[in-house]
C-alpha cells in the first residue's frame, strides 16, 4: 500500500547521504545529488558511445539524434562567436548536453516505496551546481580575454567612443553588468529547476489530500491532475529551454571575450 | 524508359542537373547565413532572461555596496549607490540583449 501522506514540496531538494566519505576532515560523500550527476555523465558517455560506434553516411537513428544535437550546437557557437568559435565548441557542448540530460533526468519520477536516496534528484535544482557552472563559463571568459586581448580586455568595461565625463557612471555600471552575468546565469536555471519541481510536487500533494478526503471531494481531484499534466509538459519545455539559455549565453559571453578589443 | 532520359541529355557536356545544383550551392554559400523567424521557445528563453538580468543586476549592484559600506562603516550611502547603478546594469544588459538578434 502506498503511503497517502503528502510530504513537503521541499522534501525532494534534500541531500542525502548515499556512502559515507572523509577526506582530510572535508566531507565528500556520495550523495544524491552526485550520484545523480554521475548517472547523467555516464548516460551521455554511453548515448554518444552508442551513435559513433558504427558512423556511417546514412545515419542510424541513434546517429541521426547525436548528429542533430551536435550541429544545433555547432551553428549556434558560429553564428554567435564566429569562426574562431570553434575552438569553443567541445565546452559549450558538453555543458549544454550535460544540463540538458540533468533536467530531464529531474523529470523521471521516482519509484514509489523506494528509499528517499534513491528518488530521483534534479540536480539543476540546486543554486550551488548552477552557480558552479557559471563560474566555469565566467573564468574562461575572463582566461581567455585577457589571454587574446592583452590588458584591452579592459575596453569592454569602457566603451569607445563617449564624452569623457561619461565614463565616471559608465564604468561602474559596466563593471557590475558583467559581475551580474554568472549570478544571472546561476539563478535563471536554478529558479527555473525549482519552481517547475515545487509546482509539480504541489499539485500531486492537492491531489493526494483530496483523494485521501474521500467522496466528492475525490472526484475534483481530477482538477489537479488535469494541472500536473499541463505543467509536466511545460516543464519538458522549460528543461530543454533552459539549457539552450545557458548556452546561448555562455557563447554571447565569450563572444564578448573574444571581440573586447574591437569596441 | 530510362535510356530515353539519358539520350535527352547526351548532347551537353555536363547533365543540366548538376550544373543547375552547383549554381544553386554556390548561390547559398555567398548569401550570409540566413536565421528562420524565431521560433516560440526562443521567445520564451528570451522572456525569462529578462526578469533575471535586471534582479541579477540588483542583487551584484547591492551586495557590492553593502560590502563597501561595511569596509568604509558608511552605511547606507554605498548601498543606495550600488542599488541604483546595479539597476542601470541591469537595464544595461537588458539594452544589449535586446538590441542584438542573438537569444
Amino acid at each position: 500500500m502506498i503511503d497517502l501522506r503528502a510530504e513537503s514540496p521541499l522534501d525532494q531538494f534534500k541531500i542525502r547521504p548515499i556512502v559515507d566519505l572523509n577526506f582530510g576532515g572535508m566531507d565528500v560523500s556520495l550523495t544524491n545529488s552526485a550520484l545523480w550527476m554521475l548517472i547523467a555523465v555516464g548516460a551521455i558517455i554511453v548515448f554518444f558511445f552508442l551513435a559513433t560506434r558504427r558512423a556511417s553516411l546514412i545515419p542510424s537513428r541513434i546517429q541521426g539524434a547525436a548528429e542533430v544535437m551536435y550541429e544545433f550546437i555547432f551553428d549556434l557557437v558560429r553564428d554567435t562567436i564566429g569562426s574562431e568559435g570553434r575552438k569553443f565548441f567541445p565546452y559549450v557542448f558538453t555543458l549544454f548536453i550535460f544540463i540538458l540530460v540533468a533536467n530531464f533526468f529531474g523529470m523521471i519520477p521516482s519509484i514509489p516505496g523506494t528509499p528517499k536516496e534513491m528518488n530521483t534528484f534534479t540536480t539543476t535544482s540546486h543554486l550551488i551546481v548552477t552557480f558552479a557552472l557559471a563560474m566555469v563559463t565566467i573564468a574562461i571568459v575572463v582566461i581567455y580575454g585577457f589571454w587574446k586581448n592583452g590588458l584591452k580586455f579592459l575596453k569592454l568595461f569602457a566603451p569607445s567612443g563617449q564624452p569623457l565625463p561619461m565614463y565616471i557612471i559608465l564604468v561602474p555600471v559596466e563593471v557590475v553588468s558583467f559581475l551580474s552575468r554568472p549570478l544571472s546565469l546561476a539563478i535563471r536555471l536554478f529558479a527555473n529547476m525549482f519552481a517547475g519541481h515545487i509546482i509539480l510536487k504541489v499539485f500531486a500533494g492537492f491531489i493526494v489530500s483530496l483523494f485521501g478526503a474521500g467522496g466528492a471531494y475525490a472526484l475534483i481531484g481530477i482538477f489537479p491532475f488535469l494541472g500536473i499534466l499541463a505543467v509536466t509538459l511545460l516543464e519538458f519545455l522549460i528543461a530543454a529551454l533552459q539549457a539552450y539559455v545557458f548556452a546561448i549565453l555562455t557563447c554571447i559571453y565569450l563572444s564578448d571575450a573574444a571581440h573586447a578589443a574591437d569596441h | 524508359m530510362a535510356n530515353d532520359l539519358n539520350e535527352d541529355g547526351a548532347g551537353r557536356d555536363k547533365p543540366p542537373a548538376l550544373d543547375e545544383f552547383s549554381e544553386r550551392l554556390d548561390r547559398m554559400r555567398a548569401e550570409p547565413h540566413e536565421k528562420g523567424p524565431p521560433s516560440a521557445g526562443a521567445g520564451l528563453g528570451r522572456a525569462m532572461r529578462i526578469s533575471t538580468e535586471l534582479l541579477a543586476g540588483l542583487l551584484v549592484g547591492g551586495a557590492l555596496g553593502y560590502g563597501l559600506d561595511r569596509f568604509l562603516g558608511s552605511e547606507p550611502w554605498f548601498l543606495l549607490a550600488g542599488l541604483g547603478v546595479g539597476f542601470a546594469a541591469g537595464l544595461r544588459n537588458l539594452s544589449r540583449m535586446l538590441n542584438t538578434d542573438k537569444g
